[in-house]
């Protein structure tokens, strides 16, 4: 029996040792925090997939300063409280900087962790509070809230010179956030909004809310939501027969968006950042056929391409500055980084971690669900 | 009582297990370990209303987050430290549990089962529409003012673990002074047949609501203990899918205290040890679940028939 | 007034589709007094099922008529199995356990479906084609009404009335009332109660199916964790009507439907839930066990 117990004991030892060898050949490790099951699953697995394409393919080129790039997962489940542990657990681990989360509040509640420690960490959470702590460690890839509501409304009011606004947004505090913000916007430009109300994601029925928005004759309506909810308000409000315009934010622009609007979705309109398959950068071709022949599949979205665009400007930020040092990076970031090529267009950072920059458009979709840039012209 | 028989012995175990636990977990699973704390507290005192009041409460965490969102109001909004905040975050919850608890106590099982999950969803809604602008929304409300007492940092994990097994023996003394009590010994009968309880003189809505007034309590101390080790509180840690997790931590634990404390192990630690297996793990900790249940019915480790006081036993 | 009229149809399609999945709550509660927390999974594999069998054997080129017939059944059966296999695996080992312990379990397994749903179909959305059922819709007198809706509509006042003719008129019937009544009695007077009691998944489960069916083909988009949802409203749905009580079911589902709709339309859609849920502890108060009463022996 003792000496089943010092076998135990040696392979024991052996895998500790092994373990701790594979620690001691240098590699440059890379955190993912995302939500890779629940409600967001979807974008948690994309976000995961992305990284771990970019790091191997970084690794076939030779790696980063000759180090082989290393990801971690961990799965915040899309809530608050195992993001905290997710991102003391990526510590333990040695990662240098962290990928995620997808959603503002699990970015949010890892974010004083991740700057206690040193970590860099790069999201794609558009909350304006994530940039109000002045950690040096944290990168938004996305644009702001507050630029996109200033965006929304200036094209309201003074472009489309809409007189009735209906806005309706979720319960989650991004598409909350995006809605108070344009609703501010719109009032400050003096326009008029009629109706302001929320739906529960996931609810599926929508047409209560559409039959008030109705009887209030709004010339446009506007959803800062996500896809699965934005693309049934657009097929419920062509349904009920509602002539006004629907204008969705940045969440809405998905493929799904088109799938669930069905017919209806001609003439819909969507403000976001430039869509990947719209712009001309070989860049982001180039990524979503690696993608697409890795796993089968389109990204989730343009969220799992912001990210893609965190990671390469960290990456890139190493090897510039020749150091892991993730001061030495954080400070290259900031201040030296000037229009890196990005997936998602040009990034550069500003002081408090922001993507500098809103290169907000507004699209029209076509009866084919193709977009049409109508705002600003292009000529 | 005596310290030779195999419960003492296995108590002691526990008791130094936990105390040297910060010595050999990492920073992640000393977070974990003080979660599960506080987790077991929480199940205690769904324990009390679940299992020793028999009343099918699936809303328990309600008052675990009513706990927090008080302790997180009082110190964001009106700047008490946090530590005084919690006789408030006792107090709100137990006196909520009265008010709401009571106009449903008299449901049977099921209808109150699902009052309370329509609590705890009623809950969630007027903390994510940022009630009187102090609850902060569907965000929850981030970086409390966690303090230093006698120089040391309260926030720092090894703080909030001892403060996490401080709290958890609190919960034992509760727990084991109300079985010898006569609260515990009315919850107890009524449990067993309502009616004869109530012709024999036991008033039993006043001992539920007794009941769910003191687990209420119990949670809001969890829920200052959890706002403290998250500095921060947030809607959907308190939302109906947390209820169902206490509800089923009585349930497949038992209702005693090792069989919560195992219960705690099993729906909580259980899934975090098998992260590896990444997208399969609800898949498989479904099934665990139930097994558990088919091969223990009455829960891994169920109460004893009379526990009450030997005196009692005796006819 | 057209809004009024908008929103009781409306709230009458998505209250008929809570129904069809509240049936299969009570009617499981009515014999085992267990909830059956895995039924709204179930309604969701049942949309993916459908789908599946849809693209993989039908594909767009049969008549759409047909396809959609052969969908429905072979769904239903597909997802009837389904609930035999959970009744066996999860339920019979407990029938004479603590009740609570089932739910547990039955908790268990809605993870286990779920997450299943999502290993086996991924968690991206999937969309049912556009293509199944014609997308007319009328306009009649500024209420719009779409030709799913009215489908909708009619076949679930066929199929409840079928069911209550089931249960009220035939010998089978008989004995499913029977047995919620009093097991024991009921096997002395020669019921087969497993018999019994596979039937009634069969049956809760068919029209959880059917429900889920038109949940994919109303609002073309379905996840795999839809279920639970959708499976809380009929739920509250089987409770407001009283639970065990068929009818009851129909009518609650109808209710909370049109509620829904009304609360939303007229009082507030940021405060929906909350009022939908005190609306409900308000009735619980009041009649304490539901609308029209439970018909459910008590357990003792």
């Amino acid at each position: 029996m003792s000496r089943f117990i010092r076998v135990l004991a040696t392979i024991f030892f052996v895998l500790i040792f092994s373990c701790a060898a594979s620690f001691a050949a240098e590699t440059i490790r890379i955190g993912v925090q995302a939500p890779t099951t629940g409600k967001y699953a979807n974008e948690g697995q994309g976000i995961d997939n992305g990284v771990r394409l970019i790091a191997e393919q970084v690794n076939a080129d030779g790696g980063i300063l000759g180090k082989k790039i290393e990801v971690f997962t961990c799965d915040d489940e899309g809530t608050a409280m195992k993001a905290a542990i997710c991102a003391k657990d990526l510590v333990n681990k040695d990662v240098l900087a962290v990928i995620g989360s997808y959603t503002s509040t699990c970015a949010e509640a890892a974010q004083s962790t991740y700057y206690r420690a040193g970590v860099l960490q790069t999201t794609d959470g558009t909350a304006d509070s994530l940039t109000e702590h002045g950690y040096w460690t944290f990168f938004r890839n996305s644009f702001p809230n507050s630029a996109e509501g200033t965006y929304t409304a200036d094209y309201f009011v003074n472009v489309k010179e809409y007189e009735r606004i209906a806005i309706i947004s979720d319960f989650s505090s991004f598409a909350n956030g995006l809605a108070n913000s344009v609703e501010e916007n719109v009032e400050e430009l003096g326009g008029n909004i009629v109706y302001r109300g929320k739906i529960k994601a996931g609810n599926q029925n929508y047409t209560p809310v559409l039959t008030r928005v109705k009887s209030k004759n709004p010339d446009v309506i506007y959803f800062s939501g996500y896809y699965p909810e934005g693309g049934l308000l657009r097929e419920q409000q062509a349904k009920l027969g509602i002539q006004a315009d629907f204008v969705g934010g940045n969440s809405c622009d998905n493929p799904d968006f088109i799938e669930l609007a069905g017919d209806s979705v001609e003439g819909a309109y969507l403000i976001n950042v430039p869509t990947p398959t719209m712009l001309p950068y070989d860049l982001a071709e180039n990524f979503l056929e690696d993608y697409r022949a890795e796993y089968d599949e389109n990204p989730p979205s343009i969220w799992t391409l912001l990210n893609i665009d965190g990671m390469r400007a960290i990456l890139h930020a190493m090897e510039e500055t020749g150091t892991t040092d993730t001061k030495k990076v954080a400070e290259y970031l900031h201040n030296d980084l000037e229009d890196f090529q990005g997936l998602t267009g040009p990034v550069n950072f500003a002081e408090n971690g922001n993507r500098i920059g809103s290169a907000h458009q507004t699209y029209e979709v076509q009866a084919d669900g193709e977009y049409k840039i109508v705002y600003p012209k292009v000529d | 009582m005596k310290f030779t028989d195999k419960k003492s012995i296995g108590y002691i175990v526990f008791i130094t297990a936990l105390l040297i636990y910060p010595g050999f977990a990492d920073s992640r699973w000393l977070a974990v370990g003080s979660t599960f704390l506080i987790f077991s507290v929480v199940g205690l005192s769904e324990d009390i209303i679940l299992g020793k009041g028999g009343m099918f409460n699936m809303g328990h965490a309600l008052f675990f987050g009513m706990g927090a969102y008080t302790a997180a109001i009082l110190n964001k909004f009106f700047g008490m430290p946090i530590l005084y905040t919690t006789p408030f975050a006792i107090i709100v919850p137990a006196i909520f549990a009265i008010l709401l608890a009571g106009p449903i106590i008299h449901l049977r099982g099921d209808y109150l089962l699902v009052s309370t999950i329509g609590l705890n969803i009623v809950f969630i809604q007027l903390v994510q529409n940022d009630l009187f602008g102090i609850t902060g929304g569907p965000n929850g409300i981030f970086g409390l003012d966690i303090p230093q007492v006698l120089g040391i940092d309260l926030g720092s994990p090894t703080a909030v673990y001892y403060t996490g097994v401080f709290v958890l023996f609190l919960t034992f003394l509760i727990m084991t002074n109300l079985d010898r009590s006569k609260p515990g010994r009315a919850l107890h009968y009524f449990r067993l047949d309502d009616l004869a309880a109530k012709s024999i003189g036991i008033n039993t809505s006043a001992y539920r609501l007794f009941a769910f007034a003191l687990g209420a309590g119990i949670a809001g101390l969890g829920g200052v203990l959890f706002a403290i080790q998250y500095s921060a509180v947030s809607p959907e840690a308190f939302n109906f899918m947390q209820s169902v997790l206490f509800f089923s931590i009585v349930l497949v634990g038992g209702s005693s205290i090792p069989g919560i404390l195992i219960g705690t192990f099993v729906m909580f630690v259980l899934p975090e040890i098998f992260r590896d297996f990444a997208t399969w793990r609800y898949f498989i900790f479904g099934f665990a679940m139930i097994l558990a249940m088919v091969l223990r019915p009455e829960g891994i480790l169920p109460a004893k028939f009379g526990k009450i006081p030997a005196y009692m036993k005796k006819e | 007034m057209d809004t009024f009229f908008q929103q009781l149809v409306n709230g009458l399609t998505i209250g008929s589709i809570f129904a069809l999945v509240a049936l299969g709550y009570t009617m499981v509660y009515g014999i085992m007094k267990l909830i059956n927390f895995a039924h709204g999974d179930l309604v969701a594999m049942a949309a993916f099922v459908g789908l599946t069998i849809y693209d993989r054997f039908l594909g767009p080129d049969t008549n759409s008529f047909v396809s959609l017939i052969l969908i429905f059944i072979s769904t239903g059966i597909i997802i009837a199995f389904a609930g035999i296999l959970l009744e066996r695996i999860a339920y019979k080992p407990l029938r004479t356990a603590p009740r609570l312990s089932a739910v547990v379990s039955a908790l268990g397994a809605s993870l286990v479906i779920q997450n299943g749903i999502m290993l086996i179909w991924g968690p991206r959305m999937r969309f049912f084609p556009t293509d199944i059922l014609p997308s007319t819709t009328w306009n009649i007198g500024g209420i719009h009404v779409s030709f799913i809706q009215l489908s909708i509509l009619f076949l679930s006042v066929i199929i409840m009335a079928g069911l209550i003719f089931f249960i009220d008129k035939t010998r089978v019937g008989t004995a499913i009332r029977a047995t919620s009544l009093d097991h024991d009695a009921s096997k002395l007077m020669g019921i087969n109660v497993n018999n019994i009691i596979t039937l009634v998944f069969i049956i809760g489960t068919f029209l959880g199916a059917i429900g889920g069916l038109f949940i994919g083909l109303y609002y073309k988009g379905i996840t795999f964790n839809m279920g639970w949802n959708y499976g809380l409203y009929a739920f509250v749905a089987a409770i407001i009507g009283g639970i065990g009580n068929i009818p009851g079911a129909m009518v609650g589902g109808l209710l909370l439907g049109v509620f829904k709709a009304l609360i939303a339309g007229y009082v507030s859609s940021v405060w929906a839930d909350a009022l939908t849920f005190a609306l409900l502890i308000s009735i619980l108060v009041v009649r304490p066990t539901g609308i029209m009463g439970e018909r459910v022996a008590e357990k003792v």
